[in-house]
């Protein structure tokens, strides 16, 4: 099962049709079960030793479901697509696509035990208007954010809304952290907006952590 | 060449780990499948025959000897010791596979070695991370594997594994019953884990007859994902910046 989930994983990325855009620069973009059974042996030689068939290892029923959120759902109810997004020049490129957001792609699954699943989209474009993330200008600690993949689906409660200058997103807080507690981190843009200087000035930066375990 | 093993398990599983092997990731060049053996069985050295073909000998308590190529199809391995058998076991192989073969105490009976394989999945591991498998073979009822003191793995009963991912670091890793805190059946015991692998860690032994170890196979996979982003940048327009409303937080 895990490595069937996996493979689809694969396959999403690479169909997966990512356009870049920036805060100002646009720049190009990228693009079974364990066989089980046992067999029953047939031992054809002479053998004074039986032979048995072996145990095939079984996951523990306790097994941890962990996706790649497909889709995210914000209080209120609206939903948005959730594709693959890569990192390239250092910058990490979410969909054009406004009415998506992008999970980074080197970020904790939905379920992991430890680091941040990161999602990231537009607050607003040039071309398209406003993004599915400009719903996160209302959003509060308390509030119950979804994301789901096929029949699976994990909630987190937003436990910090905070708006971070944007060159301090890498280097202070844990927003992108993968060796800590398991968090939801919902990114966008926000602070004093200025055409001339590339747009915003900050990123916001939604932390939210684990109601339970993935489903 | 049988001989008791009984020495205190803590020295063991310190030595175990600190001569833990490291794999290649599989070219399965002769074969189409491969296959490692895992000797789980305390105090005893053990030989291993792959459809009647001796590939290793002497294989002494907790180590990993592999891989070795195999044809898809139904093998069977024999376990031997001193020239006498102690078992033999069959399983069916998928073509481009690679599983590790465990011949270990079963839960219950003293006397009787059980086999279990596993397999190896192989696929590509988040960059700067590590697959980590926990899998019980030893000779313990259920129990809870607990991770830097919480219970990662719950509830893992012998022949059975758990799976997650988890960052490159040190970790402090006990046995306990499931759902209690004590008695510890093993460690607690530092497990340092290999990025870019699969690493399993099989629980071997008997705590009553203080065998208690760890055997550590860490099989090279390929790395997925990008690096850490150092700038996310989500708006071009401005137009958020027009609905400016009182308390927000994005323009508090």
């Amino acid at each position: 099962m895990l490595l069937t989930r996996r493979r689809a994983l694969v396959a999403a990325i690479g169909v997966g049709a990512l356009g870049l855009v920036g805060c100002g620069q646009p720049s190009p973009g990228p693009g079974a079960a364990p066989s089980a059974g046992g067999a029953r042996a047939a031992s054809a030689s002479p053998s004074p030793d039986p032979v048995e068939d072996a145990r095939v290892g079984a996951p523990a029923p306790s097994t941890r479901v962990r996706f790649v959120p497909t889709s995210v759902t914000l209080p209120g109810g609206a939903s948005a697509p959730v594709r693959p997004a890569r990192t390239v020049d250092g910058e990490l490129v979410v969909p054009e696509e406004v009415a998506h957001v992008g999970w980074w792609d080197g970020s904790a699954e939905a379920g992991d035990p430890f680091g941040s699943t990161v999602i990231a989209g537009h607050v607003d474009s040039a071309s398209e208007g406003l993004g599915f993330f400009a719903h996160l200008r209302t959003i509060a600690r308390g509030d119950v954010v979804t994301v789901r993949a096929g029949r699976h689906s994990a909630r987190y409660r937003v436990h910090a809304v905070r708006t971070v200058a944007k060159q301090a997103l890498a280097t202070s807080g844990s927003a992108l952290q993968q060796d800590g507690d398991h968090q939801l981190v919902l990114i966008t843009c926000g602070g004093g907006y200025r055409a001339d200087r590339g747009g915003y000035d900050s990123n916001v930066v939604v932390t939210a952590r684990p109601l339970g375990p993935a489903r | 060449m049988t001989k008791r093993w009984s020495r205190p398990a803590l020295l063991g599983i310190a030595a175990v780990l600190s001569m833990a092997g490291l794999s290649a990731a599989p070219s399965y060049a002769a074969g189409d499948a491969e296959v490692y053996v895992v000797q789980g069985l305390p105090g005893r050295t053990v030989d291993v025959a792959v459809d009647g073909h001796t590939v290793a000998k002497g294989i002494k308590t907790a180590a990993v000897v592999g891989p070795f190529d195999i044809s898809s199809g139904k093998r069977t391995v024999t376990f031997s010791d001193d020239g006498k058998v102690l078992l033999r076991s069959s399983f069916s192989v998928k073509p481009k596979s690679s599983w590790d073969v465990v011949v270990h105490l079963p839960a219950e009976t003293k006397t009787k070695p059980a086999v279990t394989v596993f397999r190896n999945d192989l696929s590509d591991v988040p960059r700067g991370k590590a697959s980590l498998t926990v899998a019980h073979t030893a000779q313990v009822p259920a129990a809870d594997i607990r991770v830097d003191d919480k219970v990662l793995f719950a509830d893992v009963a012998n022949g059975q594994s758990l799976n997650l991912v988890v960052p490159v670091r040190t970790y402090k890793v006990a046995i306990v019953p499931t759902g209690k805190a004590a008695p510890v059946l093993l460690g607690p015991v530092d497990l340092t884990v290999t990025g870019g692998a699969l690493n399993r860690v099989y629980a071997i032994g008997d705590p009553e007859e203080k065998t208690m170890n760890v055997a550590l196979h860490v099989i090279r996979t390929g790395s997925s994902g990008s690096d850490q982003p150092d700038r996310v940048d989500t708006g071009t327009g401005g137009q958020a910046a027009g609905l400016r409303q009182l308390g927000s937080a994005l323009w508090r």
